[in-house]
């Protein structure tokens, strides 16, 4: 019944888009306007992350208009709630709306794959800020985004093999214990992150989401020696083995991927026991490689002082958009090739440029966290 | 295959799987009483287990304003504190266990109905509490702030003996005890005896029926506002599906042991706490879930009705 509501929104709202944008782009003929999809959660339990993402492609153009360049650009809203089914019935919209030329998005992975058929037939680049699914620019994959897709995030590929080298830094002889949490992403990751632990694994375990009682994994660790303790999976469970390890007089290190890297984590895992966790995520903050002006107008025009996830590489992905746009590309095809054979600038100075399946070559950054104080505290590139 | 973990964690896993079957037991004893007396599986008892961690998370943080960043209390304070949540979370979850008979039972037993009709109002009632919960809290896990600073008494070959581990061990044994003597020595106990070996001839005894159905409700709640209570002071936090996988192992606990008689429920939740910290220790927290239930099956073809369920067919509760 929800669902269907839902769903029967979604469509009445693509179909609104689509008339919306096509009768404003009849009124005004003569400066050239052309039109930037943002596709990501708006509404709905997931809205946070979309929310935050938006104010980076505002402020991305609002920079870019601040330049008064000859081509015009605007936003056109796409709102998938993350979710598959809901992004199915959006993304034909906008693939049939031709005034838009490109789209930042979609943030989640099961919506971008949900959305591909449909933007893949109507020829449109896609940039997206935050899906991390490794399948999505795999060569190998049944479904993936070639050609159109690209992303500038770091998928789980490159971010276990970050999380093993920033987990073991400055350890001498580290011995790993790698944990998971049965579920896809945990899985996943730790699979993408033993190979680069070759020889230092003491022991690994799968601990079923939502499990409550972790002292046989504690009893395992101290029998084996280890002196770092991975874990892939989620905050809440996460805050529950840190505390069973350190009540069980565990000394290592405690690390682990950008499922723990929520304000849950040190929350719940109580006075000190998160201290010093050492968590990676696919994202760098925002103000940490902005300059000091950008910071300032990025508050004046959304009125938020901290930046939320994913906002630094939202704004690198809109960017790029407005790269191609200012050398004169305002069709589909001019746009994707533009993207596909250029090199782009990220906002710390990267030099973002893009392999065949869609994926920055090298890898995306993978941001290095610490928790300090009971507050997760960003460190460096790890 | 990780053997290597018995060398010297065998009498840590021992210790940890005892305390872990503790609140097996104090949940299984919930089970098992409403069994004993209705020869019915009280589906909703797994969510007064969660209310009940609630209602010791309401009672230390919300009623006696300890912040969950506090520091552990100690002394008259950190006895009352303790004192009052486990009275707190027993009788929350007691008098919600006597609300589920009168929602999802009596009347339904009154009009004489199919008794799979009870089965699924519990199940009804379980699912109204789950989501209402989830509602209320926003899917957010809830911690208990450590009141109990947790020291040790010492080590003795690897097993640490926490004060948390030993108060679980030493409260279950006493309240296990306590309810075993209050089934088989008060007047109350023997009328819900009686109840269970034979309703009909029970009613021409003169036992009020209904009231002793409410009593066996009532202390099966005690019990598992017992276990909610030590769950959240072991463990710290809580979540609205804590009672599923808590809930399940209970109930498993009790099939194992026999169900419908305490001492079943007893050596079924000790049994079921070890073997689990083995199973994952050894096998892999992945194997954990398929060795006890293998067990389970094996245990029932051997003994249809649990390791104690024959040799106690008398005395049931």
């Amino acid at each position: 019944m929800n669902k269907k509501i839902q769903r029967s929104l979604a469509v009445v709202s693509a179909a609104a888009l689509v008339l919306g944008v096509s009768a404003v782009s009849s009124a005004m003929a003569a400066p050239k306007t052309v039109y930037l999809a943002f596709q990501a959660p708006l509404t709905g339990p997931n809205a946070l992350t979309g929310q935050d993402e938006l104010t980076g492609a505002k402020f991305a153009l609002s920079e870019y208009n601040a330049t008064n360049p000859s081509i015009k650009v605007e936003l056109v809203l796409a709102d998938d709630q993350g979710l598959a089914e809901v992004a199915a019935v959006v993304a034909p919209g906008i693939a049939s709306n031709k005034k838009i030329i490109g789209l930042i998005g979609p943030a989640f992975s099961g919506a971008t794959q949900a959305s591909l058929p449909a933007y893949k037939a109507g020829g449109l680049a896609l940039i997206s800020m935050s899906a991390t699914r490794v399948s999505l620019t795999d060569r190998k994959a049944a479904v993936n985004g070639f050609p159109i897709f690209k992303r500038v995030v770091a998928n789980d590929q490159y971010q276990g093999p970050a999380l093993a080298r920033y987990a073991t830094k400055g350890v001498t002889a580290p011995s790993v214990y790698l944990v998971d949490d049965k579920t896809a992403y945990g899985k996943g990751l730790a699979d993408y992150t033993s190979p680069s632990l070759k020889g230092k694994i003491a022991g690994t375990d799968s601990v079923p989401e939502n499990t409550s009682d972790y002292t046989s994994v504690v009893a395992k660790v101290k029998a084996s020696g280890a002196n770092v303790v991975i874990y892939c999976g989620y905050a809440p469970d996460a805050a529950k083995f840190v505390k069973a390890l350190r009540d069980g007089g565990y000394k290592g290190i405690f690390a682990s991927g950008d499922g723990t890297l929520k304000a849950t984590f040190p929350n719940n895992a109580g006075n000190t026991a998160a201290e010093g966790a050492r968590l990676t995520a696919a994202d760098v903050p925002f103000e940490d490689v902005a300059t000091a002006a950008q910071m300032v107008a990025y508050t004046k025009l959304t009125g938020i002082k901290i930046p939320g996830t994913y906002v630094t590489s939202t704004y690198n992905a809109t960017n790029i958009f407005l790269t191609c746009i200012k050398q004169g590309k305002t069709s589909r095809a001019g746009i994707q090739n533009c993207i596909t054979s250029g090199s782009f600038k990220g906002v710390a100075g990267d030099t973002i440029k893009f392999d065949r399946y869609g994926d920055i070559v090298g890898g995306a950054a993978v941001g290095a966290f610490t928790i300090k104080d009971g507050k997760i505290t960003y460190v460096a590139v790890a | 295959m990780n053997l290597q973990v018995l060398s010297s964690q065998f009498w840590s896993l021992c210790l940890q799987g005892v305390a872990l079957g503790f609140i097996y037991v104090l949940i299984s004893l919930g089970y098992t009483m409403v069994y004993g007396v209705l020869r019915l599986i009280n589906f909703a008892n797994s969510e007064v287990f969660m209310v009940g961690t609630f209602a010791t998370v309401v009672a230390q943080v919300g009623i006696l304003q300890n912040q969950t960043n506090s520091q552990p209390l100690h002394g008259f304070r950190l006895l009352y504190t303790l004192a009052f949540s486990l009275g707190f979370s027993m009788l929350i979850c007691g008098v919600l266990g006597v609300l589920v008979e009168l929602v999802a039972y009596r009347r339904l037993r009154a009009l004489g109905t199919n008794r799979l009709a009870s089965l699924i109002s519990a199940i009804a009632v379980s699912i109204v509490l789950l989501e209402t919960t989830r509602i209320v809290t926003f899917s957010r896990p809830q911690t208990s702030p450590r009141l109990l600073d947790k020291w040790s008494f010492g080590e003795i070959a690897g097993a640490n003996f926490r004060i948390d581990t030993v108060a679980v061990i030493v409260s279950g044994i006493v309240i296990f005890f306590a309810l075993d003597r209050f089934v088989t020595k008060s007047r109350l106990g023997k009328a819900i005896r009686a109840v269970s070996m034979s309703e009909e001839n029970s009613k021409l005894m003169g036992v009020n029926l209904n009231r002793v159905v409410s009593l066996t409700f009532f202390i099966g709640g005690l019990t598992t506002g017992a276990a909610a209570f030590f769950y959240t002071t072991v463990y710290e936090t809580t979540q609205f599906n804590v009672g599923f996988n808590l809930g399940l192992a209970a109930f498993t606990a009790a099939v194992l042991g026999g169900i419908g008689n305490l001492r079943g429920a007893f050596y079924g939740g000790l049994f079921l706490g070890v073997l689990e910290q083995f199973a994952s220790a050894i096998l892999g927290s992945q194997w954990k879930s398929v060795t006890v239930f293998l067990v389970l099956v094996l245990v029932l073809l051997l003994k249809p009705n649990g390791i104690f369920g024959e040799a106690v067919q008398q005395t049931r509760t």
